[in-house]
């Protein structure tokens, strides 16, 4: 559990996302325990306080839920995990139109070139 | 909750606090920050009743500081007050005498996350150790509040993260802390509450998670604001 957290955004924010990410790729698998707030707030060294409010933040959104007297776990909700996915990868993908869109390159030409890229990376790192 | 109100100080002529007011809550790590020289160091002493105020009122948990109180809140000065020829195990016997909310338990576990040994003297410890010590002595105390004085300060960096591990740690769970530095960088991410101190007044009472949230600012980012404008 190794995050870089940056000072300007909101730690508890930096948090849940971190979680979302791991959930997506599939490191975190729905019904699995995750630490305790106070094991978290130690890994994370972040104020314990912190911790909490992620934790109930992730409860709010559904990402995570906890049974009285048991640690919380990963959702097992089909649907929840699905968005979690699609709101990583379009987030994503809007930003990169974004900042692609001022360049005003054809859209079949950036494809290519996506593909091209993508798939470049992939066998880099296999 | 301690309550500190428009507290004012005067050193001869020299007048170090000039109507100070914040407040800071139990279960949360407040911070004090300020340069050198601008009475960090002078509100916990007069928390802790070490130098009388001139005006102003210091409240913990709604009344006045009393003999009481000092079973209830603790300080950890930024230098160890303990004789430098006794050992590690004989400055906890010596605290164990004279504080009845002495925790032999947490000492022990204290002893044992700093990864010091009890039969070391004092004098005969690093710079870092000895500011463990120093630690170790004010946190075994059941209190529910703690003010340390610059803990972090001329520190190596693996110390300070030892340090900082305390934070996050049950050794302070549900306390309410009170720190000062100058140095904020390393502890950002721990801190509920931020006070700003200069020139003898609070310049900034913020909750930095919320100047994150609202503003999308750093701690750092709101120093420099307030310090340079």
């Amino acid at each position: 559990m190794n995050v870089k957290l940056n000072n300007r955004d909101p730690v508890y924010l930096q948090i849940v996302r971190y979680f979302k990410e791991k959930i997506a790729i599939g490191e975190f698998e729905p019904g699995e325990e995750i630490p305790s707030r106070r094991e978290l707030a130690n890994r994370m060294k972040i104020n314990p306080n912190t911790a909490q409010r992620a934790y109930k933040e992730m409860e709010e959104q559904g990402l995570i839920y906890t049974e009285k007297n048991h640690p919380s776990k990963i959702t097992t909700d089909k649907m929840t995990l699905g968005m979690v996915r699609e709101e990583l990868l379009v987030e994503a993908v809007d930003t990169f139109v974004t900042s692609v869109r001022s360049i005003n390159v054809p859209v079949d030409e950036l494809l290519d070139l996506v593909k091209e890229k993508y798939t470049g990376n992939d066998d880099k790192e296999a | 909750m301690i309550e500190v109100k428009e507290i004012e100080k005067k050193y001869g002529r020299k007048k170090i606090l000039k109507g100070v007011s914040f407040t800071a809550n139990k279960g949360e790590i407040t911070c004090l920050i300020g340069l050198n020289g601008v009475g960090k160091t002078t509100i916990l002493n007069a928390i802790m009743a070490l130098t009388p105020i001139n005006k102003g009122q210091i409240l913990i948990d709604g009344e006045p500081l009393k003999e009481k109180t000092f079973e209830k809140i603790t300080f950890i000065p930024d230098a160890i007050t303990m004789l430098p020829q006794m050992k590690i195990a004989e400055a906890m016997e010596f605290m164990k005498d004279f504080y009845t909310c002495w925790n032999q338990d947490r000492a022990t576990e204290l002893l044992g996350f700093f990864r010091l040994n009890k039969d070391d003297r004092i004098s005969s410890l690093s710079k870092g150790n000895t500011a463990k010590v120093n630690l170790l002595l004010g946190l075994a105390l059941d209190v529910d509040y703690v003010l340390m004085d610059e803990p972090f300060s001329g520190i190596d960096m693996f110390s300070r993260e030892e340090i900082a591990n305390v934070f996050t740690s049950h050794l302070i769970e549900n306390r309410g802390v009170i720190i000062t530095t100058h140095e904020i960088g390393d502890i950002e991410h721990l801190i509920d509450k931020v006070v700003l101190i200069d020139n003898g007044l609070v310049t900034k009472e913020f909750n930095a998670e919320e100047a994150r949230e609202n503003e999308g600012k750093s701690v750092i980012d709101v120093m420099r604001e307030v310090y340079i404008g």
